[in-house]
């Protein structure tokens, strides 16, 4: 017993300190670093970044958050706390999005839950879409959000959308149309709201379930 | 009853199983023999790992420093490390939440981008010397998209390959200010602040 513990626990340290060195190497190989003139910006995007890939996460998203940062001039500090602040974010949408994702899902997911989208939508536009990328519908379902809609409203039309079989053109173009609308002074909710009937009137109704069981049997 | 049942069923699985044929010594010679002449040709990563620690650039006294720091951190590291891509199993991290292996999915930059597709943006600034567009598509590297005057005095255009989905980007003008697009919706970013815009990409 006492040795079955011992060498889970060597292996164990084998795996982290292997990750580690993995993570230090893979870091430090990285080109955009040197885009960072600032000494201590760069350690500090270095640290963060190394620790985050040791534990599993991906390194593009934040590498461009860090690289966002020193473009608009931020303190290391600030770049640090922002980086972090994502890599928390992109954790949670991994869950939400499993267990099939991308980059750029785990990424949109990320802006949606920034943007105040219910950690439940994810959930169902996950279970609506299972085998294709939805960081597109993130992203507008983002962008409604962030217009002013209110989250239950632009999740509950996108994933009605969604479940007609709306494209992502269509969808883009309903995200846009809300934003003019709003823009000219319509109510967010207002604006949703009609738009979405807009698109929807262009959509087959899905199959119901008679459809797919004619004789109603269960 | 249900005893019964299944000692039945065990009997004839084992009645269908019985009979298996012989193997062939002759081929099982064979591929023995094949095995063995080709893990005689190239060693394992194992072999070439264990081979490396007899040499004698590493003291028995550095590799128990070695062991002995690997243990230590195991000990407190548990089973909060995990790697991506490595297991299908899903592994612990430090906050006790689960980061599932990504799969099914190529993420490589390569595979990533090849979804990208060509965006065209037009600004207008008459005064600037030179404009670069910066955004999370040339990770916010002012020197890969500058743009270009169309004419003496006209609009600034630059075309930008990125992936569908929602993306964050505003313009360098002169090489020193961050300008949002005023043609397109505003970017909230409660991490830097600052003026960016949002680019809505569609899969063609």
């Amino acid at each position: 017993m006492i040795s079955n513990r011992f060498g889970s626990y060597f292996v164990r340290s084998a795996v982290a300190v292997l990750v580690a060195l993995g993570a230090r190497s893979a870091v430090a190989q990285d080109a955009r670093l040197t885009l960072i003139r600032d000494d201590a910006t760069r350690d500090v995007v270095r640290q963060v970044l190394g620790a985050a890939i040791a534990r599993g996460m991906p390194s593009d998203p934040l590498m461009s958050k860090a690289l966002e940062g020193v473009a608009k001039k931020a303190t290391p500090k600030r770049i640090r706390e922002a980086m972090n602040a994502l890599e928390g974010r992109m954790r949670r949408a991994n869950e939400l999005l499993a267990p099939t994702r991308s980059v750029d899902e785990m990424a949109a997911g990320a802006d949606a839950l920034y943007a105040g989208v219910p950690e439940k939508t994810l959930k169902l536009m996950r279970a609506a879409a299972p085998n294709r990328p939805i960081a597109m519908e993130l992203g507008v379902l983002t962008e409604m959000v962030a217009n002013g809609v209110p989250p239950k409203q632009a999740s509950k039309m996108l994933l009605d959308l969604m479940a007609h079989g709306a494209t992502g053109a269509q969808l883009t173009a309903l995200g846009s149309a809300v934003q003019g609308d709003v823009a000219a002074g319509l109510k967010p909710d207002v604006a949703l709201d009609l738009r979405g009937r807009g698109v929807m009137s262009l959509l087959p109704p899905p199959p119901s379930v008679n459809s797919l069981n004619p004789r109603g049997r269960p | 009853m249900i005893g019964e049942e299944r000692d039945e069923l065990i009997e004839q699985v084992a009645q269908v199983f019985a009979p298996l044929p012989r193997v062939n010594a002759r081929a099982t010679a064979q591929i023995m023999a094949a095995v063995r002449a080709r893990a005689a040709l190239r060693p394992s990563r194992l072999r070439l790992l264990l081979g490396s620690l007899r040499e004698p650039s590493i003291s028995m006294a550095a590799a128990g420093v070695l062991a002995a720091a690997a243990l230590v951190i195991g000990f407190f590291t548990g089973d909060r490390v995990g790697v991506i891509d490595s297991t299908p199993a899903p592994v612990q991290v430090a906050s006790n939440s689960v980061v599932a292996p990504l799969q099914h999915v190529d993420n490589s930059p390569d595979a990533r981008m090849s979804n990208a597709v060509p965006v065209s943006i037009v600004f207008e600034a008459r005064n600037a010397k030179s404009v670069t567009i910066v955004g999370d598509f040339n990770n916010w590297d002012e020197t890969t998209s500058p743009l270009r005057r169309f004419g003496a005095d006209g609009p600034w255009t630059v075309t930008v390959r990125a992936t569908p989905g929602r993306h964050v980007y505003a313009f360098l003008v002169d090489g020193t200010t961050l300008v949002a697009d005023p043609r397109a919706p505003r970017a909230r970013d409660l991490d830097y602040g600052g003026d960016a815009s949002v680019l809505m990409v569609t899969a063609p």
